[in-house]
């Protein structure tokens, strides 16, 4: 293994491991009830925004459907917590059925090309929010509640959380730097020609959104169980799969560490923004979205790398001939994916 | 794509209708008449994800770099390995083409007009590395126009006039095929002035 060579690839060596170091160390500092919980909904949201930029960011196949397995990972842990399965067990069961669902809903839907395959998943989301809505064996509408005897322990929530988080990271990375990773950023450009070299954009897609969706409904199964109660019209609610989708697009689609901001940033203002604007906070999303695609697509993380760039190009016309004016011509897309 | 009619065969075996990832585990590959590299891939990326996903794929990402690195050395493009592929001029976007097609590990090699848009150096250059490919062991499919090029590295040539073939045959015979020479340059009228 390559040692790294320069501060800044140290920085990006250690830098996770002092950003989960920290996470972990935390809650020892006695944190309000209150922030608990905001920690915990955070890892949970960037828990499904890493999941869906593996499908969306990387392979460029932009879904709005991970309601769907963030919700059946909801119901999945709720009915087998109910008979009684180890809460853990309960979360991994609701992975395997998300991905099971993922290869249901991918084998037609990634027949489809761009938006029509963008509508495919919406309609999806609604299909199975309706069907939920009135079986009566996870209570229709009326919702569902997971009754524990243990008693209620907001830290084991917050550390199951994290490790969902640091899980979803660690496989994103993992998979980023493979020639898996490979392969699903030569089909966000031009699926045609990755499949004149070998690679089989059908299967592929088929494979990271069973991954993808494993790790969304994991991170459904550890909400529902800290949530004890909750609906289709919650957990299924096409509204989630926006909220999905929109926190890699903040932070920087296609990017790990992207979407790590996008659901932190997210995260920490999506419970201010419904409290405050009930009715309109969707509108801002929507908004939000807009104003990222059309101004900074790269998201936050496009706009640092830029920053960035200014600085160092100042930089070397300071002390023309550095050795950082290669980096500076070779852009961020060399880096992308990273 | 299906065609309308007729069967393809390689090898005996039947590849009618068969997808652009199962022709390459046979030991088909191509290059696009209008290129499509992998603009945000560095060069060497472009090549290694052919390694990896080739006819005789490789897991492992160094060795998988290596013999990318060598078919970037057979194109000439080794130099640029780590640069992204969008900074490559059309000549060399081509050139990476035919790497990333040769290191699939192809028996047959199909070119769509490789030389279409290329400078008088870069044709003459491009034809030099189809000799050496061919001469390597690698049987060469050829679509083009450059009647000059075509001569210069087939063994066997096949004219198509609006989807009918009107010659087939070694590259003097088909020079001097009167139907061929009809279709190019029109009939010779008694003044000996070509008619289109």
């Amino acid at each position: 293994m390559r040692l790294p060579s320069s501060p800044g690839e140290w920085l990006k060596v250690v830098l996770p491991w002092l950003l989960l170091a920290a996470l972990l160390l935390l809650p020892l500092g006695g944190l309000s009830p209150n922030i608990m919980k905001l920690l915990f909904i955070t890892a949970v949201w960037t828990t499904t925004s890493v999941a869906w930029n593996l499908l969306g960011g990387m392979a460029g196949q932009v879904s709005f459907g991970f309601a769907v397995f963030y919700g059946l990972g909801a119901y999945t842990t709720g009915l087998l917590m109910h008979a009684g399965w180890s809460p853990y067990l309960s979360f991994l069961a609701g992975g395997v059925v998300g991905a099971a669902a993922s290869f249901l809903i991918g084998l037609p839907t990634f027949r489809l090309r761009g938006p029509y395959f963008v509508i495919a998943t919406i309609g999806v989301t609604e299909a199975v929010r309706v069907v939920m809505n009135n079986l009566d064996i996870t209570g229709g509408s009326s919702g569902y509640r997971i009754l524990e005897t243990r008693p209620f322990n907001p830290l084991e929530h917050y550390y199951t959380a994290i490790g969902a988080v640091t899980v979803a990271v660690a496989v994103s990375t993992i998979i980023t730097r493979s020639r898996f990773g490979l392969a699903l950023r030569a089909i966000k450009q031009d699926q045609d020609a990755a499949a004149d070299i070998g690679v089989n954009p059908y299967s592929t897609k088929l494979k990271v959104h069973a991954v993808a969706a494993a790790l969304t409904a994991i991170a459904g199964g550890i909400y529902a169980r800290r949530a004890a109660f909750f609906y289709p019209g919650d957990v299924f609610a096409f509204q989630t799969g926006i909220s999905i989708l929109l926190m890699p697009v903040i932070g920087g689609i296609g990017t790990v560490w992207g979407a790590v901001l996008g659901g932190v940033i997210f995260g920490f203002v999506e419970e201010e923004l419904v409290a405050n604007f009930p009715n309109v906070h969707l509108l801002l999303y929507g908004s939000l979205l807009i104003l990222i695609i059309l101004f900074e697509p790269d998201g936050l993380v496009g706009l640092l790398r830029r920053l960035a760039r200014l600085v160092r190009s100042g930089r070397d016309r300071e002390h023309p001939g550095s050795k950082n004016s290669e980096q500076v011509l070779w852009g961020s897309s060399r880096a992308e994916g990273r | 794509m299906r065609p309308s009619a007729g069967r393809v065969h390689l090898r005996g075996s039947e590849i009618t209708g068969m997808g652009a990832a199962a022709l390459v585990k046979k030991g088909v590959a191509r290059t696009h008449q209008i290129v499509r590299p992998f603009r945000n891939l560095t060069v060497l990326e472009n090549v290694q994800l052919a390694v990896h996903y080739g006819r005789h794929p490789v897991a492992r990402v160094a060795q998988a770099q290596a013999q990318a690195m060598n078919a970037l050395k057979l194109v000439g493009l080794d130099a640029k390995a780590g640069q992204l592929a969008s900074a490559l001029s059309l000549g060399e976007q081509k050139r990476l083409e035919v790497a990333r097609a040769l290191a699939t590990g192809p028996d047959l090699l199909l070119l769509d007009e490789i030389c279409g848009g290329l400078t008088a150096f870069e044709t003459s250059s491009m034809l030099d590395l189809l000799h050496s490919i061919r001469e390597g062991g690698t049987t060469i499919m050829y679509v083009e126009h450059d009647m000059k090029a075509i001569m210069t590295v087939c063994d066997r040539i096949t004219v198509l006039n609006f989807g009918q073939k009107l010659a087939e045959g070694k590259p003097d015979e088909i020079q001097n095929d009167p139907s061929v020479i009809e279709a190019y340059l029109g009939k010779t009228t008694v003044g000996g002035v070509p008619r289109a």
